[in-house]
């Protein structure tokens, strides 16, 4: 016969069992956001780690852009950089893709340019990038590599979630990026990557463990215009507001630039046509008659 | 008989722990099952269409005032001279809503506890719908939006103790905007009202349907039709393709011009006898 102290064994270890199965999320419960970290709201990106950086903002936020970044590149690819730069002196624009709404690409589009979303659900963590890209879906669902990938300035993202502390609760989001196209750049200044498109991305995503409203993201970029892998952290912080405005940019609604042929020009303020750069040849007009001119 | 009252303690105890963790925990079996690739299923594949039963253009027979179907010819006849009418699509602006609905691309819908995202990769087709009992926004009609702002709301119609209706109202809406590409026009006032209930077929949950209502100063009367999206069956992932508007975009604006790209990147008039650019900037024109 069982006594009070055995019934109140008992009672404690049914309790206890409750507690641990309660503490311990069932990995197979689809939906279950507790195993998750939450990176509910709105992110903004630490665009610049300190203030006064000049230039715009590029890979490394802790330093300046272009030049400034110090890509550990190869000499060619230091030359293509010295050739970008030129090219904006004169007033060019490069191959780069961002003036002309083009799109960015892996890795500016993971800088937060404008306020991003995190949904997490057991098979995509997805990333609303809502710039000139739309979104980065990123796998959770144990798959493998497709035998092709169809490139994209985004690339095709493969992810694992971890618990790195044991705690039973998932800590950090690990992901590698592959299957681009470009031209692709680090930065505005035109810090390039290499032009094969090969580039790997490794990724780790977590939250600050003293302040759950940052975001970390470490990068390391595989490039064949590098002499090695190139690493930073990037941040992004959570928007306060519970009801956060979602800004609805489109890129062409006030673009001035305008590519012709291999041109780009600008739209000047009363809507006509102007040089980008000193010399630079106006549109061949051949497809217009002689009366339409 | 202390001890059973410490067991009754801890027992509650461990209850309150469950249901507590119950309540952080979101339970996804309450929503439909809409994951996957959903694409349009009203044999309209080609031309996208506010009402997919009736053809394309005229054929809508769209309910207009006099005044907007005054509008509506005169876009026709310019698009029947090469011009693009009011359609703004092809300047890669949204087609905001509800075109938006016609799935120009793949769509797929995220459901999680306070918002809907339905992203649709095309030009900026992707939209929030806000599930968790917010009101209007007091700066909605300052800031609006192609996609407008969306709020919805999850109904078990069938009282299964299952979600079967999301019920939204889209409201401060951007312009310009019109129901397909023959440039079918939406009033300038802005003060578009849609109503949507999205809902998967009770026959084939396969089949998602939104039955749309606009309600416009544009009309006569609300115009309601439903659109129909399949499921795409897929044995492997599912592939989500990179869309970017100006990519392949041939159309370019110069002041209030629209010319085309052609096949050899120069430019080209889209309509008989239509003026070059102004080059009055170029020191250099080319010979």
């Amino acid at each position: 016969m069982l006594n009070h102290r055995s019934i109140y064994a008992i009672a404690s270890g049914v309790a206890l069992l409750v507690m641990a199965l309660v503490a311990v999320p069932d990995i197979a419960t689809a939906g279950d956001e507790t195993k998750y970290p939450d990176l509910r709201g709105q992110w903004m990106g630490v665009l610049r780690a300190r203030p006064g950086l000049p230039g715009q903002p590029s890979f490394d936020a802790s330093k300046p852009w272009g030049k400034g970044q110090e890509a550990p590149l190869t000499a060619e690819y230091q030359a293509i950089l010295e050739e970008n730069l030129k090219s904006q002196k004169e007033g060019g624009t490069f191959d780069w893709l961002g003036a002309t709404c083009l799109g960015f690409g892996m890795p500016l589009i993971a800088y937060g340019f404008e306020p991003q979303e995190f949904i997490i659900t057991p098979e995509t963590t997805y990333i609303l990038i809502n710039w000139v890209e739309h979104n980065r879906r990123i796998y959770t669902d144990g798959r493998d590599w497709p035998k092709e990938i169809e490139p994209t300035l985004t690339g095709y993202s493969i992810g694992r979630w971890i618990d790195e502390d044991g705690d039973g609760r998932y800590d950090v989001l690990e992901v590698e990026t592959r299957g681009f196209k470009g031209p692709r750049h680090y930065d505005a200044a035109g810090v390039p990557l290499h032009h094969d498109n090969q580039s790997v991305f490794k990724e780790r995503i977590y939250l600050d463990k003293n302040d759950k409203n940052i975001l970390r993201n470490e990068i390391t970029v595989y490039d064949h215009a590098l002499t090695r892998p190139w690493t930073v952290t990037r941040d992004l912080r959570r928007n306060p507001n519970p009801q956060p405005t979602w800004r609805e940019f489109i890129c062409t609604e006030n673009n001035p630039y305008v590519r012709i042929d291999k041109e780009t020009y600008y739209l000047s303020a009363d809507g006509m046509l102007m040089p980008m750069r000193k010399g630079q040849p106006a549109p061949d007009l051949r497809h217009f008659t002689d009366a339409q001119k | 008989m202390l001890y059973r009252g410490s067991i009754g303690a801890i027992v509650l105890t461990a209850t309150l722990c469950a249901t507590i963790a119950g309540a952080q925990a979101w339970d996804e079996s309450k929503y439909p099952d809409l994951t996957g690739q959903w694409v349009r299923a009203d044999g309209s594949r080609g031309v996208g269409r506010y009402d997919p039963t009736k053809p394309p253009a005229r054929g809508q027979e769209a309910p207009l005032t006099a005044e907007y179907q005054a509008i509506y010819e005169a876009n026709l006849a310019d698009q029947a001279q090469g011009g693009q009418g009011i359609d703004p699509t092809y300047r890669c602006l949204s087609p905001g809503m509800p075109r938006i609905m016609h799935a120009y691309s793949p769509m797929e819908v995220v459901v999680t506890p306070k918002t809907t995202h339905i992203l649709i990769e095309h030009i900026h087709d992707s939209r929030r719908i806000h599930t968790d009992g917010r009101g209007w926004p007091e700066d909605m009609d300052e800031n609006p939006m192609f996609a407008g702002y969306s709020i919805g709301r999850w109904i078990d119609e069938d009282g299964a103790g299952r979600y079967d209706a999301l019920v939204v109202e889209t409201r401060g809406l951007k312009n310009p905007r019109t129901y397909d590409a023959s440039g079918i026009p939406f009033h300038a006032d802005g003060k578009t009202v849609i109503k949507e209930r999205i809902y998967l077929d009770k026959a084939d949950p396969n089949i998602l349907h939104d039955e749309i209502t606009v309600i416009d100063n544009a009309l006569t009367r609300p115009w309601t039709v439903t659109k129909n999206y399949r499921r795409v069956a897929a044995k492997g992932p599912i592939w989500w393709r990179e869309d970017i508007c100006v990519e392949n975009n041939v159309h370019v604006v110069i002041g209030k011009e629209d010319y085309f790209l052609s096949a050899d990147g120069l430019l080209m008039p889209i309509k008989k006898d239509q003026p070059p650019p102004d080059l009055r900037y170029f020191n250099l024109p080319r010979k």
